[in-house]
């Protein structure tokens, strides 16, 4: 099953830590995005692996905006 | 026995009663996984403790010799019980019974009182478990005719019970019209994720009006109405659990605004300084924090009910106990939005302020506040009279109310963590820092001559953005305004003493609210 993880505020992407085809454990950090002066961390809401990355460095995101798709595992 | 006959009589009407909307309809409702009427109110109500009223309601069929031939009871269940020991009403909706479609008003002349307008008489708590179709065109076949939406005079109770009791609405179900309506006016609402919805028409209507498909759930589910619209405050993953957090809700308030919140043991020591405290909050500015962990940190264990996590999230808001005396608690939430207030945060902390105005809770104030939410978005919400609006209720509000400076105070929104009369108190920890605006922008606007007439520009900036950080230490504000600054270790004893001098001033606040509760 494919889960998609959201921006859940407006923010900018300030690292991103995964890349595709990367296994990830649910609470591992996916990214840091850059809200108001803060650092986010975009935990994963799931053990999966990543099948998209749709964000780059830098990108400014509107609310709801698609940033990765994972694969869930188990 | 001389009544025989009548006492039969009233035994097997009530076991009618009992059989709610019969066999089929019972079950239909376990089909859709759903409890009936009956399971719910045993779940709401200490055990033993549900009194119905207004039981033998109904609508009766009979023989040609006047004898009883057919009854099917009122779609709705009336009663009272108690609550941890004290006494509620509530109205609970029976679906099996016609869908729980309400069938217009059948009373008129010596009609008993209504549940809402007992509650308000009695002074006790209202819950409704709601779980109802609303209205139906099939009402106008039966009466002939149409009528006039009015604002009857339940409406004029259901408005002065929030200015007298704890009301919560409990979601079971699709809610639309006056189910919708009565879902949101409320103290506090709940809903089960999957199983229930709030909407004014539901999917039907809305492909009359609109040519639009759309199922019940994407429409007006917990999905929508907890995380998006707000509409309803909390998610339950279950019925008993929706009625498990009714019964919590409600165990934090007065039965009326007439009396002050019971008092529980104190489950926690008054004293308690946890060391976490004193390294909670990361020297560097642009980490984060859990402002629920801080939150937890200072209130009794396990004491803290938290209102609406999943919407406006810049604002974590709820009820606690401290030394087990009730409290409403909110806290700026850094990880969502850096913790500014947004429309929907603002709209979290204006309802936590009307309910500790009603219900005479001592306000705790965690504030690490950014100040109003800045952007295109925010400005599109209308972020400006949703900041008046807190604004006023700020001004307006007379609870004992103390804050805790945890971290950033700017701007307007920043000064809505302080209010300048009745019983305030501010306290701020060493990592605090303040001002009308933040210093990185506020020095690109004050200072936009110098900078863009340097040589270096960018040089110039950081400078004078140095040399104004230097005066931002919370030691030169202490000096001047003998603002106190507090070890965060001594938060809790601190908090447990104001809210013991509280309860001193909140005697003389009971009865009605200064600032009328709006939902």
């Amino acid at each position: 099953m494919i889960v998609q993880v959201r921006a859940e505020m407006p923010a900018t992407v300030w690292k991103v830590l995964v890349a595709a085809g990367d296994s990830v454990l649910a609470g591992s950090e996916l990214l840091v995005l850059e809200s108001m002066k803060m650092e986010i961390p975009v935990e994963s809401p799931c053990d999966g692996v990543v099948e998209a990355v749709h964000i780059a460095h830098g990108d400014a995101l509107e609310e709801r905006h698609l940033m990765i798709e994972l694969r869930r595992v188990g | 026995m001389t009544w025989e006959a009548e006492l039969e009589e009233l035994r097997a009407r009530v076991e009618l009663v009992h059989g709610m909307g019969g066999p089929e309809g019972i079950e239909r409702q376990r089909k859709r996984g759903k409890l009936t009427v009956r399971e719910r109110i045993q779940l709401l109500a200490d055990p033993g403790s549900f009194r119905q009223f207004g039981t033998l309601r109904g609508a009766a069929e009979y023989d040609e010799n006047g004898a009883l031939a057919s009854f099917t009871p009122r779609g709705q269940v009336d009663g009272t019980a108690l609550i941890d020991g004290r006494k509620i009403v509530f109205m609970a909706g029976d679906f099996t019974v016609r869908g729980g479609a309400s069938d217009g008003h059948h009373g008129g002349l010596g009609e008993e009182l209504s549940a809402s307008q007992r509650a308000l008489e009695w002074r006790l708590p209202y819950v409704r478990l709601i779980d109802a179709a609303g209205g139906s065109v099939r009402s106008f076949e039966t009466l002939g005719r149409t009528y006039l939406p009015d604002a009857n005079s339940f409406t004029h109770t259901d408005i002065a019970l929030l200015d007298t009791v704890p009301v919560a609405s409990v979601v079971l179900g699709a809610a639309a019209g006056i189910g919708a309506l009565h879902a949101s006016l409320a103290h506090w609402n709940v809903m089960v994720d999957g199983s229930s919805q709030v909407f004014p028409g539901g999917p039907p209507v809305v492909k009359a009006a609109l040519g639009i498909d759309i199922d019940k759930e994407e429409l007006g589910g917990a999905q929508i109405h907890t995380r998006r619209s707000g509409v309803v405050d909390n998610v339950a993953a279950t019925e008993e659990d929706a009625i498990a957090q009714c019964r919590r809700f409600l165990s934090y308030l007065p039965s009326s605004v007439y009396e002050l919140p019971p008092r529980l043991a104190p489950s926690d020591e008054a004293d308690r300084r946890d060391p976490e405290l004193a390294s909670i909050i990361p020297r560097d500015p642009r980490r984060g924090y859990s402002a629920r962990n801080l939150i937890r940190h200072v209130v009794d264990l396990d004491s803290f009910f938290e209102i609406a996590p999943d919407y406006g999230q810049a604002r974590i808001t709820g009820l606690a106990r401290i030394d087990g005396y009730s409290v409403g608690v909110m806290a700026n939430n850094p990880m969502h939005r850096g913790g500014a207030t947004d429309v929907a945060a603002g709209s979290k902390a204006l309802r936590l302020l009307q309910l500790c105005d009603a219900f005479h809770l001592p306000l705790i104030d965690l504030a690490d506040e950014p100040g109003l939410m800045v952007g295109i978005e925010s400005e599109l919400a209308g972020i400006e009279r949703a900041g008046a609006r807190l604004v006023c209720a700020v001004v307006d509000s007379r609870m004992p109310w103390v804050t805790v400076v945890i971290r950033r105070l700017y701007g307007v929104g920043g000064q809505t963590h302080h209010r300048s009369s009745g019983m305030y108190r501010r306290y701020a920890w060493p990592s605090a820092n303040w001002g009308s605006m933040h210093i990185a922008g506020g020095a690109a606007a004050a200072y936009r001559r110098e900078i863009e007439e340097s040589d270096d520009p960018e040089s110039t900036r950081a400078a004078i953005e140095e040399r104004l950080r230097r005066v931002t230490s919370p030691f030169r504000t202490a000096e001047a305004t003998g603002q106190d600054i507090i070890d965060p270790r001594e938060t809790r004893p601190l908090l447990v003493e104001f809210v013991h001098d509280a309860q001193r001033v909140l005697a003389s606040q009971v009865g009605p609210p200064a600032m009328r509760f709006r939902p």
